[in-house]
């Protein structure tokens, strides 16, 4: 809403350095923008204290020159990783009043860096959705809005607050999980960059689990290099967590040089669905005459096997959350019903503890591994896992990354899709295969559809490979060039 | 399938590393008596 709010996260920092304004100021520009903001429902629990003193001690290293590298800089926090002492939800009845006696490790990273915490933003409960319209304290709001129309379209999800507040400039980054396309889904929705690192790149520790071999930890940002600098602090080999890899993270803002002349980028054929807008195909064959005019070899790629992606995932992820989500029984942390007897105060705990979505999955996930299904579902789901991993090695043996779009539309209204749940995780088509296979997916702002909706293009790369990611993105971005803004920031939350 | 990602599942010493903190363990139970959780009685 005003100059603090509105530059990047690397302004920011130079800002800071350069004494241009304190910390105190820029948390306080956050904390009022947030409050102005309340409409969009981004943020389910603000920490505006918890600011401000943040800010106060970088004020103190910065004028002692001991900025840290992210020293001054407010965030915002998905709702699904557990801060200290302060109330994490992960959008659910069942988490409503629990608050962590520990730090995710991700976080914990954030602030030892130096960043500043705003507040924890909403979600999908548990991060199961694509609209946010599943969280228990009600849906979040784009701040982007059909030209012409005011009709309030959904954030995507499940990090919907996290890419709403980065979109509406009420932090100048945010850090999201991605299970099935959970942080790029809502960054092409709004209008944003959004990371899904390599698995194991960030600690899963003290992220409310979901689906344990999908899940991972990235950032969402307004620009490319911002998203460089965040994930590089997030990032880091954590004992705690069995599955975090040891593998050392380069320098990946001095990887952003522009240069992007030889990569090869394959087009995987499959991707190309049927009944998507004609948009989306003409901004895909847009991306690809940017990185071919930036010096990028196009090549075909196939991927036969995606087409089984979405089924798989749809199997894999109920089943993992199944068992995940069993923890919440009542008895030692989150809500409990009181019922007749044990068996029944369990039934009611999760009866009014969980939603519809997350009662779906638990049913689901509870069936395809019983006794006599089991064989028939989750192990051939992951037979078709490997089959989808060995194709995408075999790609990156010919090419460098893989261009697809990021999602099959743009933002849909609040309250669309809602009847039918197979329709809603059709939104996740382009970007469950990274996580079935584990690879580092990226979402750029690319265009605006007819409606004046954004509209983002994917990248995915190797295992680990994040810098060549990082760096073909950000050629995407220069050449996209867009400079339109949401229509909130002119007018406020849509009714 | 057991990992997405090439990679040994790490060892450690086994040796407790936490614990020790019965204020953070049972600070969220819904019912609590002294260092216990209270759960509805399940033996007839």
């Amino acid at each position: 809403m005003n100059e603090l709010t509105r530059m990047t996260l690397a302004a920011a920092r130079e800002g800071l350095r350069a004494k241009e304004f304190s910390a105190r100021e820029l948390a306080r520009a956050h904390i009022d923008a947030i409050e102005a903001a309340r409409g969009l429902n981004a943020f389910i629990t603000e920490t505006p204290e918890r600011a401000l003193e943040m800010a106060a001690e970088s004020d103190r290293r910065l004028a002692r020159g001991e900025a840290r590298p992210l020293e001054g800089i407010p965030l915002a926090i998905k709702d699904l990783f557990c801060t200290a002492g302060i109330r994490t939800t992960a959008g659910s009845r069942i988490l409503e009043s629990f608050v962590p006696p520990y730090e995710s490790t991700v976080s914990a990273n954030l602030w030892r860096a130096g960043a500043v915490l705003l507040g924890k933003t909403n979600l999908d409960e548990f991060a199961m959705g694509s609209s946010n319209v599943t969280s228990f304290f009600g849906p979040a709001i784009n701040p982007w809005t059909e030209s012409g129309a005011e009709a309030p379209r959904v954030p995507g999800g499940s990090s919907g607050g996290s890419a709403a507040a980065v979109a509406a400039e009420l932090c100048l980054g945010a850090t999201g999980t991605d299970t099935g396309g959970s942080i790029r889904q809502p960054a092409s929705l709004c209008g944003i960059v959004g990371m899904k690192p390599t698995y194991g790149r960030c600690s899963r520790f003290g992220i409310v689990a979901f689906a344990s071999s999908l899940d991972q930890a990235g950032p969402l940002t307004r620009t490319v290099r911002d998203c460089a600098l965040l994930l590089q602090q997030m990032a880091g080999y954590d004992p705690n967590d069995s599955t975090s890899a040891d593998v050392a993270l380069p320098d990946l803002e001095a990887t952003l040089t522009g240069d992007v002349r030889g990569l090869k980028v394959g087009i995987p054929n499959e991707y190309r669905i049927e009944g998507s807008p004609p948009e989306i195909e003409a901004l895909w064959r847009q991306g690809e005459a940017w990185l071919r005019a930036a010096g990028c070899e196009l090549q075909p790629v196939s991927l036969a096997h995606s087409r089984y992606a979405l089924p798989a995932y749809y199997i894999v992820n109920p089943a993992e959350a199944s068992s995940n989500l069993a923890r919440y029984d009542g008895m030692r942390y989150g809500l409990r019903v009181e019922g007749e007897d044990l068996i029944d105060t369990y039934a009611k705990t999760r009866a009014q503890g969980f939603g519809r979505e997350v009662r779906r999955r638990v049913m689901i996930g509870t069936y395809v591994l019983s006794a006599g299904y089991y064989d028939a579902y989750y192990l051939k789901a992951q037979k078709v896992r490997t089959k989808i991993l060995d194709e995408f090695k075999a790609a990156f043996e010919r090419v460098d990354l893989l261009l697809t779009p990021s999602t099959p539309s743009a933002a849909f209204r609040i309250g669309d899709k809602m009847d039918d749940p197979v329709a809603m995780w059709l939104n996740d088509v382009f970007t469950v295969p990274a996580n079935l296979a584990g690879l580092p997916g990226i979402s750029v702002p690319a265009g605006l559809s007819a409606d004046g909706l954004p509209l983002g293009l994917q990248l995915i790369g190797r295992p680990f490979d994040e810098a060549t990611v990082l760096r073909a993105a950000a050629v995407l971005e220069e050449a996209a060039g867009i400079e339109a803004r949401p229509p909130f920031l002119r007018r406020g939350a849509p009714q | 399938m057991t990992s997405v990602i090439a990679m040994r599942l790490p060892w450690r010493e086994d040796r407790v590393t936490d614990g020790g903190r019965p204020e953070d363990i049972l600070g969220n139970a819904p019912e609590r008596q002294d260092d216990y959780f209270v759960v509805p009685k399940v033996v007839e």
